[in-house]
């Protein structure tokens, strides 16, 4: 079992929208200030896993989807605070783009749309629904309709963006566990 | 940064090639048993060789979802910050940069208990649809369906276009659509899919008295606000009184139903206002109602009559429990007018209609994507509550609302197909009695 890490320098830097209507809400650099006010860098990190890891992703009841993942570890005077992992899913027929913030205990501090294009069920959008997130970790059932409410009409972004939130703490948690990221 | 799709493909040559030779070496030899088994060492060797470069070259470039490469891009999207894990897979299929098909099919078993000479199987519908983006801000909205699997001069089924929008985000709150549009009523109006409701058929009150799927040609604006606030209104084709059919039975089992205009060279001289309201402020919770009212005789009668329906509704879903409620109420002005020149007839047209009903589903068992959530929903409909006075001896009697309890449990198979089974039991007309399977599935 093993995880690569890549070079960082490999990764674009973060890029602001080019235009701001109602699908886009914020950028991935916005979303990630906003869940660590206090760092003062952001280190980008690619944390690959193997096929050993994957299958112990499926194990766990999470579809690992992809062998690479990008986390922004949030830093303040060097010292870690969290991690940050943007990712996209498909809410009913479109991508909903949203980022993750997880605390170094592997809880999760905070999740952001930063964008949305569905015709329905923008209310994942709202903070009284994101909030249901808060405090919960990869020990958490992170499932709709057991400890993540639903919100009637927007079941399937509902529950893809909960299946995607649940998959990026399962990676952040092995990736804390074999020493890919700082803990 | 969007990742890139693997180059895959020499690998796979650089494997078959091996094959090829090893097999073509074997074959130019002749082969004791001792050779075979020496070919086969050798074969297992290069193709453990081959799996190592595969993972290797797996481990150095990102994979991409199959069908994902082509998504449509979101071009304002953070793409630059965009995770090295590929976009995922679309539930529809990528027809094209922008372009995805949906489709929704529903397979229904009836079977009357007191009857079972009329136990049917039907495929109640397929539908298949397109969204094209044409930009970040604009897209079109389509589907057709077919009913009743067969659309001839000889079957039942009929071929429809049940939605046909242009949708353009107009501010980060408001967007605009335009064209043929579920209008937003109810629960089922406009999430009318299989798999987003329980028991194998609609409720009756959003059939009969809410005539789902109802849609009309129009314009309308909605806003989605952060309070979870949604607004919903605009202007919209109306129905038309001169289709009513006072020798048809249509009439009675749903009013606005049989007079429906669905933009099939719809009259458009009367236009209806629509407007609706919904509030999500709480996970779990939505509260909302709307109303519809437009003048519905087309300037084809000397009569004008108004058609106005509205609704409240709620469903609140904590944790496994996913209970909602919902009571419509649809009037028609100047009955008495329209209903004088066709006394004698079955059918009237009433003066009111309504309907409620409550339901309760719970979610008793699920693993991976299975998911087991019995039902009970109760409800009372009336078709034609009142009838505006014509005298004595000429008004008709109201009819006698009819009380349906239904009792099921809908079967996720995965989250896009759904097993349905229910009993139904009628209060007023035992003889409708029944026992429904189904199979459907969205995407």
């Amino acid at each position: 079992m093993r995880v690569v890490l890549a070079a960082a320098s490999t990764l674009a830097l973060a890029a602001a929208p080019t235009s701001a209507f109602a699908v886009d809400y914020l950028s991935a650099e916005q979303a990630a200030k906003l869940m660590f006010p206090d760092a003062d860098a952001f280190e980008p990190r690619t944390v690959t896993l193997d096929a050993a890891q994957l299958q112990q992703l499926e194990a766990q009841g999470v579809r690992g989807r992809s062998a690479n993942w990008s986390v922004r570890i949030a830093r303040q005077g060097g010292a870690a605070l969290g991690y940050v992992v943007t990712d996209e899913v498909i809410g009913k027929v479109e991508l909903i783009s949203y980022a993750v913030g997880v605390a170094l205990d592997g809880s999760i501090k905070q999740i952001e749309i930063l964008a949305y294009r569905e015709s329905h069920g923008f209310e994942v959008r709202l903070p009284a629904w994101r909030r249901q997130f808060v405090g919960k970790n990869a020990g958490s059932a992170l499932r709709v309709g057991e400890d993540i409410a639903n919100i009637s009409g927007a079941t399937l972004s509902c529950t893809h963006v909960t299946e995607g939130v649940r998959r990026i703490v399962a990676v952040v948690g092995l990736a804390r566990r074999v020493g890919a990221l700082p803990s | 940064m969007k990742p890139t799709r693997p180059r895959i493909l020499p690998m796979k040559t650089l494997l078959a090639a091996s094959l090829a030779l090893a097999v073509g070496s074997a074959a130019a030899q002749t082969a004791t048993e001792a050779d075979l088994g020496r070919r086969l060492d050798e074969l297992a060797a290069e193709l453990a060789k081959v799996k190592d470069q595969l993972a290797q070259l797996r481990q150095a470039q990102p994979p991409v979802a199959p069908v994902a490469a082509p998504a449509p891009a979101p071009a304002a999207a953070p793409t630059a910050t965009a995770p090295a894990a590929p976009p995922p897979s679309y539930s529809g299929s990528l027809l094209g940069p922008g372009t995805v098909l949906t489709s929704y099919g529903e397979i229904n078993y009836n079977r009357p208990t007191r009857a079972s000479q009329n136990t049917q199987i039907d495929m109640r519908r397929f539908v298949l649809g397109y969204q094209h983006r044409f930009d970040e801000r604009t897209k079109v909205v389509t589907e057709l369906e077919v009913e009743h699997a067969v659309s001839s001069a000889d079957d039942p089924g009929e071929v429809e276009v049940e939605q046909a929008y242009i949708e353009r985000q107009i501010t980060p709150v408001w967007a605009a659509r335009a064209g043929l549009f579920l209008m937003p009523v109810g629960l089922l109006n406009e999430n009318h899919e299989p798999t987003a409701f329980y028991g194998v058929e609609r409720n009756f009150v959003e059939t009969a008295i809410i005539p789902s799927t109802w849609r009309e040609g129009g314009f309308q604006l909605v806003g989605a606000f952060d309070n979870g606030v949604t607004v919903q209104g605009g202007v919209s084709t109306s129905f038309d009184l001169n289709k009513w059919d006072a020798t048809s039975s249509e009439g009675r089992e749903s009013p606005l139903g049989s007079i429906h205009q669905e933009l099939a060279q719809a009259k458009g001289h009367d236009l209806a206002v629509f407007g609706a309201v919904n509030w999500r402020g709480v996970p779990g919770l939505l509260v909302g109602g709307s109303l519809f009212t437009g003048q519905a005789t087309q300037a084809q009668a000397v009569d004008k009559a108004r058609i106005t329906l509205w609704d409240v509704h709620a469903r609140w879903t904590p944790g496994r429990w996913d209970v909602a409620a919902l009571y419509t109420r649809g009037t028609i002005s100047n009955t008495a007018a329209l209903n004088a020149a066709l006394i004698g007839n079955p059918t009237l047209i009433p003066k009111s209609f309504d309907g409620y009903y409550v339901q309760a589903a719970y979610k008793v068992w699920s693993h991976e994507d299975y998911a087991l959530s019995p039902f009970v929903r109760w409800e009372q409909f009336n078709t034609a509550k009142s009838y505006a006075d014509l005298g004595p001896g000429l008004t008709p009697e109201a009819a006698r609302a009819e009380r349906v309890v239904t009792v099921g449990a809908n079967l996720q198979v995965s989250q896009g197909i759904v097993l349905k089974a229910d009993y139904q039991r009628f209060r007023e007309n035992a003889d409708l009695n029944r026992f429904n399977l189904g199979l459907g599935w969205s995407f």
